[in-house]
């Protein structure tokens, strides 16, 4: 592109940094987003506002639409000045019973679709109650198997209940024998030291008589 | 080992979208497979109405099979249906009468894929929304691939191709979002699918100089290519594009290229050039600084990727999901949300000719690797490969 022709752009529009050894079109464009967004929110707020409405001022008259002569313009102010008399030009053109017979048709077809549709309607309603009632019927079977099921269940559950505090008072009574086996046990070994000890005793004894005796 | 391609429209005439897609994959998978195409006899994309006549012609070396469709569209009905099931609470049953109306409605198509499908090894069905692809999955879901070209619109989201989705035996998607996206909507990630996209036939050459002679283009432009209409985001862009020359002020012209239906506005940046022979196009596109893609609905963009075949920057619209992915993929362009943005990135563009040179040549790099026919073909073949590995293993 020639030099000459191009617009310049400040040197603060022309800060993005690429790095052409290694171009990453995400990093350039995240650097156009922060950019943008950088901008006072007044500024980017009227630039989309004004592109939005200002099209179509921007935009000249369509390509494909003839250019408009002094014959054309003549002819869009009339039809402008004729428009709020249309529905008399219209009358007068048009026979009224021509357009009265085209509106009883519609509205005779029209009653005619709503009747198809409110038999249509009352077939829909009466399916969906017969559904409703086989529904029904279906739910009360269920009920009824279910609360028999719960019956039984809370029957097992009060057996259980029992066994479990039969459980718990057989595991207290073990609880208290093994207490009173253990002190029965301490006790008996006490009295076996006791016994050692007399006996060790009675030995010495013994033996200071035996001398006394034979000496 | 016989494939029959099935899309709603196919001829010469018709130069765009899934259409050429899948003409230009037929006549290039001729040379593996034995191949024929299936479709209607339909024209004209809104009504769908019967153009042409023979039912089996012989187009570049490609066998066409032809059928009648049975009712033309009607484009008011159909606009009152789909305005209904994208806005109300709705039955499959309407859907699927969305799909009729959708169309092409060719029964007899389905009909012959069903009593003839012992003759196909595969079905390949381009187009997953219109009426052909729907019924025949549905007929031959054992032997179906299916190229969806989905965007991402209300259409991917309606129930009746939730379930459409799971049926075939292999996707060929055009792009990793469309994958993406269709693997979200209908959770098939088992199914095997491939991102393949399509090739781009380049004319050997274009006499670039003498079509900008003769279209009296002197300085420097952008170029659109493809349908202008609002579906396309045309609007936007003129509005953008006048916007930023009433702004900046900038040497730049606009080339808009293809057929239009929508009102061009008339001013002296703006040169519509309507509908051009593919050198023609191939020649304006070389003579451009970029190319523009204000398009909000893509599933591949043929044209990004004839941007990038002749190291051409782009400049997408990155409400497209597409489009944006490609471009980051690629690093062969910058894309815009707003006027703030597009005003940026062009400014960007225009100034900054080293920039425009990388992403040139990034573009042309991307292109190479995924989208020379070489390289679709391989992926074609591999998809054929894989699924009779799975038949032999059955």
């Amino acid at each position: 592109m020639g030099e000459d022709k191009k617009q310049k752009f400040s040197a603060e529009e022309m800060e993005i940094k690429i790095d052409y050894e290694n171009i990453d079109v995400e990093e350039i464009m995240n650097q156009i987003k922060r950019k943008i967004a950088s901008r006072p929110a007044q500024e980017i707020e009227q630039q989309e506002e004004e592109t939005r409405n200002d099209y179509r001022e921007t935009i000249p008259p369509p390509l494909t639409s003839p250019p408009g002569g002094l014959r054309s313009k003549i002819r869009r102010i009339l039809l402008k000045l004729m428009r709020p008399f249309a529905p008399l030009i219209k009358l007068m053109v048009l026979p009224v019973d021509e357009e009265l017979r085209e509106t009883v048709e519609n509205l005779d077809y029209s009653n005619r679709r709503l009747d198809g549709l409110t038999e249509r309607l009352h077939q829909e309603l009466s399916r969906i109650d017969q559904i409703l009632g086989r529904l029904e019927s279906k739910i009360d079977l269920n009920h009824q198997l279910v609360n028999e099921r719960l019956e039984l269940a809370f029957k097992d559950l009060g057996r259980a209940k029992e066994y479990t505090k039969l459980l718990h008072q057989l595991t207290h009574n073990l609880v208290v024998e093994m207490t009173k086996l253990k002190i029965e046990k301490d006790h008996l070994k006490i009295q076996s030291r006791i016994l050692e000890k007399d006996l060790a005793f009675l030995n010495r004894r013994e033996k200071e008589v035996e001398k006394k005796v034979f000496s | 080992m016989k494939i029959a391609f099935v899309v709603q429209r196919y001829g010469m005439e018709i130069n765009g979208g899934a259409e050429l897609h899948c003409r230009w994959i037929a006549e290039h998978m001729k040379k593996y497979y034995e191949v024929e195409v299936l479709t209607t006899k339909a024209y004209d994309y809104i009504t769908w109405e019967n153009y042409y006549l023979d039912d089996i012609e012989e187009i570049n070396g490609v066998l066409v099979r032809r059928f009648p469709v049975a009712r033309p569209r009607n484009p008011m009905r159909f606009g009152r249906i789909q305005q209904f099931v994208f806005h109300h609470e709705h039955k499959i049953d309407d859907e699927l009468k969305w799909l009729e109306e959708e169309g092409p409605l060719a029964p007899a198509l389905i009909k012959y894929i069903d009593q003839h499908r012992a003759d196909y090894d595969y079905f390949i069905f381009f187009s997953y929304r219109y009426y052909h692809s729907y019924w025949g999955i549905q007929t031959v879901p054992e032997k179906s691939i299916l190229v969806p070209t989905a965007e991402h619109d209300p259409v991917v989201y309606l129930r009746i191709f939730k379930e459409l989705f799971s049926l075939p035996r292999a996707f060929i998607y055009n792009s990793e979002e469309e994958k993406n996206m269709i693997q979200r909507v209908a959770n098939n990630s088992h199914i095997l699918g491939k991102v393949v996209g399509v090739g781009i036939e380049i004319p050997s050459s274009w006499p670039t100089q003498q079509v900008l002679e003769q279209r009296g283009i002197a300085s420097d432009y952008l170029v659109y290519i493809g349908r202008i209409d609002e579906n396309k985001g045309c609007d936007k862009l003129f509005q953008y594009f006048l916007k930023f020359k009433e702004r900046t002020n900038y040497p730049v012209k606009l080339v808009l290229v293809g057929s239009t239906k929508l009102t061009i506005p008339h001013h002296p940046d703006l040169i519509y050039l309507g509908f051009v022979s593919e050198e023609e196009k191939f020649a304006i596109l070389q003579g451009a600084l970029l190319l523009i893609m204000p398009s909000f609905y893509e599933s591949l963009s043929m044209v990004t990727l004839e941007a990038w075949a002749l190291e051409k920057p782009v400049l997408a619209n990155a409400h497209c999901e597409v489009l944006q992915g490609q471009c980051q993929r690629s690093q062969g362009g910058l894309y815009y949300e707003n006027y703030a943005e597009f005003e940026e990135t062009l400014k960007l563009l225009l100034e900054d000719d080293k920039l425009r040179e990388i992403l040139s040549q990034n573009g042309r790099r991307y292109f190479e690797s995924n989208y020379t026919w070489e390289v679709i073909e391989q992926k074609y073949n591999y998809i054929i490969s894989k699924l009779e590995e799975e038949k032999e293993n059955k």
